[in-house]
This record gives structure tokens, C-alpha cells and sequence, in this order.
């Protein structure tokens, strides 16, 4: 394990972690959307061009996910950090740099983060209220000094996610092992399944705007792109 | 003078700017400690704090006061600092003792819910798509500048609003509905919504020409069947299964074909 892997991981751990607590609990300023988080720890990683090829696919994944009052989406934002994390350590150190077929082997490896990442959201809200509790009855106990406990929230989303990407980050020679031996008919198939995760990601983009006229403007917007194609003589 | 005329014509105890802001800056962390009971009831105390610290020296009188911020509450994160704001103003008539404090609890309890759906169509399901699918759109020419462009756009209009919104309910109190009520907000959300809904059939249409590059016409045609037939079951197909029954398709397609 060298030197350069650990501040690497650090600096993984800390920008997940941050970006977890950023998700929903300060600012929210969309800075944990893949779509940021992806680019900005790739740079921090070394490669903020293989941040953007999976932050942009995971954000349209993910468009339609929100946080509707008590309603928990899939955590896109533990999953980002930690793909991102693993990926582009690997890819560097592979050669390859972040590929489709290093993306898609990634993401069938960790989506399961996604979900479980909604586990942990679910945990935090238990403690958290427990956190309310305990300032309420301070409050009437005449002590309203306790309300600084609000912040309390925040440590367990940033402490595991950080974790997450941390370890993520340690492990990615694995997966850069693994690529550098994957055979060309896999390499083929991978690269099927990244083109299957766009189509994937731009179907889950037109069912995110909830609105009668969508399929309607998305047909529209899809005509529009292939006949300028069309007219370019860029047709398949 | 009456004890009610005493009380109206008191000067009203301002809360100062430098608290006022330092109430802005708490609402930001407004969800730091969401749970399933209070909701975003302590983060709202947290943020009162500055404010209720300047009016109520008294410590007891100031735990009563957070105790009422402690109560249930639950808005859009960004259209909750109108109702902030809005509490401050009212904690002033309440610490002069011009108002109720059961006023500042009905105010909140009445504005969470209308706000909150306010708040998240417009800014969850309008702008936030809108500004991504524009960032995605543009990634190709921007590469990643695409980044800065998403969040010029959405932070742009989040943080004006917010900030406006913060100010707008100090100044106007329960007069705020209205000013919210002249924004415009539900036609911005059909014109967004709309928007996005192009661009995302554009990204859609990118896509079965990526595939089917180069001189791969049925690769475009097989991903075109992916993308309708998975528009078609989700969200009824669970995100999870759809993502791993493309992964299998386009991996047995790809291993096959390419």
C-alpha cells in the first residue's frame, strides 16, 4: 500500500463525507449530486474527466429520486462517492483511465451501496430522534443551551460514509487488477452494458419529470436530435 | 391609556442584523438532525436561537420560546426560510407582548404544509432536473465546465430565492403568503418541467446515436427498444432491478455483437 493510495483515501473520506452531510442535512447546494460529486473527487483523486463519465449517467439515474417528507430515495450520493472513489484510482492505475467497461464492472459491484445507503438515512433519522427528544426536555427543564445538538445529526452520515469511501479508495488496486485482465470479448459486453446503463439513464431521466406533457416533449426533444443528426449526415 | 394601547404603542424589540444573519446561516442546517417525530423541529429551534438569545435575556422566558420552536414542523428546506424569517418577526410582537404565542406555532403549523409543496415542485422536480439535464446536455462541448454551468443555474436561483425569501418574511410576517403568492412560481415550474422534458428526450436521442456509431445501425435500434421499454415499466420496475436487467442485456448484446 503506498504512501500516494492513503492521502488519496483521506481525501476520498473526506470529501464523501462531507458530501453526505451536504445531501440533506447543511446547505444543500446539490454539491453531493453526482453530477458535482463525481468530477470534484476525481480531480481530487487525479482524473476529473473519469468523475464526469460516471457522475453524469448516475445523476440522470437518479433525477427523480427526492426527499418527499418522510419518503427515503436511494442514497445517489453514498453511491457516488464510493464508485467514484474506486473507480478512478483504478483507472488511473490500470492505465485504462474510468472506461465503459471499468464503469460498468464498478457499478454492478456497488450499486447495492444505493440502497443501503437508505438504510443509513433510516438509522440517522432514529437517532436523531432521540437527539430532539433530549432537547426538548431540556427545553422544559428551562434550559434551552441544548440546541446545538442539531449539528449532532450530521456525524453518523459523514462518519459512514467516510468510511465507505475510504475503504473504496484502499481496494482499488483490486479493481484495477481486475480490469487490466478482463478478456476482449468481456471488455465487448461491458461496453454493451455502459451503453445499456445510458439508455438506462435516460429513460429514468424522462420518467423524473412528473408532468402530463413529458413523453410528449421528450418525444419531441429525441425527433429533434435525430433529424439535426439526420441533417448532418451523422445517422448511424 | 389602556394596558393594550401601552403595549401597541411600546417600541417593538428588534432583533439586530448581525442576528439576523446568523439566523439565515442556522436555517441552512434546518435538516441537520430530521427525524420522524419533530421533523425538522430542532433545526428550526437551532436557527431561532440567535434571534431568541437578543429577546428574551431571561432564561426561562427563553426556553419557553424554544420549547415552542421545538414543536412538529415540516417544510421544503429553501421555502422554510420564509417561515423563519416570519418567526422572528412574530417573536419580536411576542416578546414585546403584542401577540400570542400561540400566534408564531399557528403561523408555522399553517405555512409548513403549502410551502413544502411549493418548495418541492418547483426546486425537486423543475429545477433541479432542468438545471442536471442542461448540464448533460452540454457535457459534450462543455466537458466538465458542464459542472459550473449546473451550478450557476441552480444555485443561482436557490440562493436569491432563499435569501429573499429569509428577508421577505422578516419584513412582511404573516404578509408573506402574499408576496410567495406573486412569484410565479407555478407557471416557472410547468415552463422548467417542459424544458427538462425535451432535453431529456435529446439526451435520450444522444444516446441511440452513440450506441450506434461507428455504422452500428442495429445497436441504435436495440438500445432505442431499451430506453422505451424501460420508460415504460419504471417506476413500477424497481431502479434496482432495471439497472441490473440493462447491465445483463447490454453485457450479453455487447459480448455477442460488438
Amino acid at each position: 500500500m503506498t504512501l500516494e493510495l492513503v492521502l488519496g483515501a483521506v481525501a476520498a473520506a473526506l470529501i464523501g463525507g462531507l458530501a453526505a452531510i451536504e445531501r440533506k442535512g447543511a446547505l444543500q447546494l446539490m454539491l453531493s449530486r453526482p453530477i458535482v460529486l463525481s468530477p470534484a473527487l476525481g480531480w481530487a483523486l487525479g482524473d476529473a474527466e473519469g468523475g464526469l463519465v460516471l457522475g453524469v449517467p448516475l445523476e440522470l439515474i437518479f433525477l427523480g429520486g427526492v426527499n418527499l417528507g418522510g419518503s427515503l430515495p436511494a442514497n445517489e450520493t453514498l453511491l457516488a462517492a464510493a464508485l467514484t472513489s474506486a473507480l478512478v484510482p483504478a483507472g488511473m492505475a490500470a492505465g485504462t483511465g474510468v472506461d465503459a467497461p471499468l464503469a460498468a464492472f464498478g457499478l454492478a459491484l456497488l450499486y447495492p451501496l444505493a440502497t443501503a445507503g437508505r438504510r443509513l438515512e433510516r438509522a440517522a433519522e432514529l437517532r436523531n430522534a432521540a437527539l430532539s427528544d433530549r432537547a426538548l426536555e431540556r427545553a422544559a427543564s428551562g434550559d434551552a443551551s441544548t440546541l446545538w445538538l442539531n449539528l449532532r445529526g450530521l456525524l453518523l452520515p459523514f462518519a459512514v460514509t467516510a468510511s465507505i469511501c475510504f475503504a473504496c479508495a484502499i481496494l482499488s488496486p483490486l479493481l484495477a487488477s481486475a480490469r487490466s485482465s478482463f478478456p476482449p470479448r468481456l471488455v465487448s459486453g461491458l461496453t454493451g452494458a455502459w451503453h445499456a446503463v445510458w439508455a438506462l439513464a435516460a429513460a429514468s431521466a424522462i420518467r423524473a419529470i412528473r408532468d402530463p406533457r413529458a413523453a410528449v416533449f421528450a418525444t419531441a426533444g429525441f425527433v429533434l436530435v435525430l433529424g439535426a443528426a439526420a441533417l448532418l449526415n451523422a445517422l448511424p | 391609556m389602556t394596558a393594550a394601547e401601552s403595549v401597541a404603542e411600546a417600541p417593538r424589540p428588534r432583533v439586530s442584523f448581525l442576528a439576523l444573519l446568523r439566523v439565515f446561516w442556522r436555517s441552512l442546517f434546518l435538516q441537520a438532525a430530521w427525524n420522524p417525530h419533530g421533523m425538522q423541529n430542532l433545526g428550526f429551534a437551532f436557527a431561532m436561537q440567535p434571534a431568541l438569545r437578543e429577546l428574551y435575556p431571561d432564561a426561562a422566558a427563553r426556553a419557553r420560546a424554544a420549547e415552542r420552536h421545538l414543536e412538529f414542523f415540516n417544510c421544503h428546506p429553501y421555502l422554510a426560510a420564509a417561515i423563519v424569517g416570519g418567526a422572528v418577526r412574530l417573536e419580536e410582537d411576542v416578546a414585546r407582548g403584542a401577540a400570542d404565542p400561540r400566534r408564531v406555532s399557528a403561523f408555522k403549523a399553517a405555512l409548513g404544509p403549502p410551502f413544502a409543496a411549493l418548495g418541492d415542485g418547483f426546486f425537486w422536480l423543475a429545477l433541479r432536473p432542468a438545471a442536471a439535464l442542461i448540464a448533460a446536455v452540454t457535457e459534450p462541448y462543455l466537458g466538465i465546465y458542464c459542472v459550473l454551468l449546473f451550478l450557476a443555474i441552480y444555485d443561482g436561483v436557490h440562493l436569491a430565492a432563499r435569501a429573499w425569501l429569509f428577508f421577505a418574511g422578516y419584513s412582511r410576517g404573516e404578509g408573506i403568503v402574499s408576496a410567495v403568492s406573486r412569484a410565479h412560481i407555478p407557471q416557472s415550474t410547468a415552463f422548467l418541467k417542459g424544458t427538462a422534458a425535451i432535453l431529456a428526450g435529446a439526451i435520450a436521442g444522444r444516446s441511440v446515436l452513440i450506441a450506434g456509431l461507428p455504422h452500428r445501425p442495429w445497436h441504435a435500434v436495440l438500445l432505442a427498444a431499451l430506453i422505451l421499454g424501460i420508460a415504460a415499466v419504471l417506476p413500477r420496475l424497481r431502479l434496482t432491478i432495471a439497472l441490473y436487467i440493462a447491465l445483463a442485456l447490454g453485457l450479453a448484446l455487447g459480448g455477442a455483437l460488438l
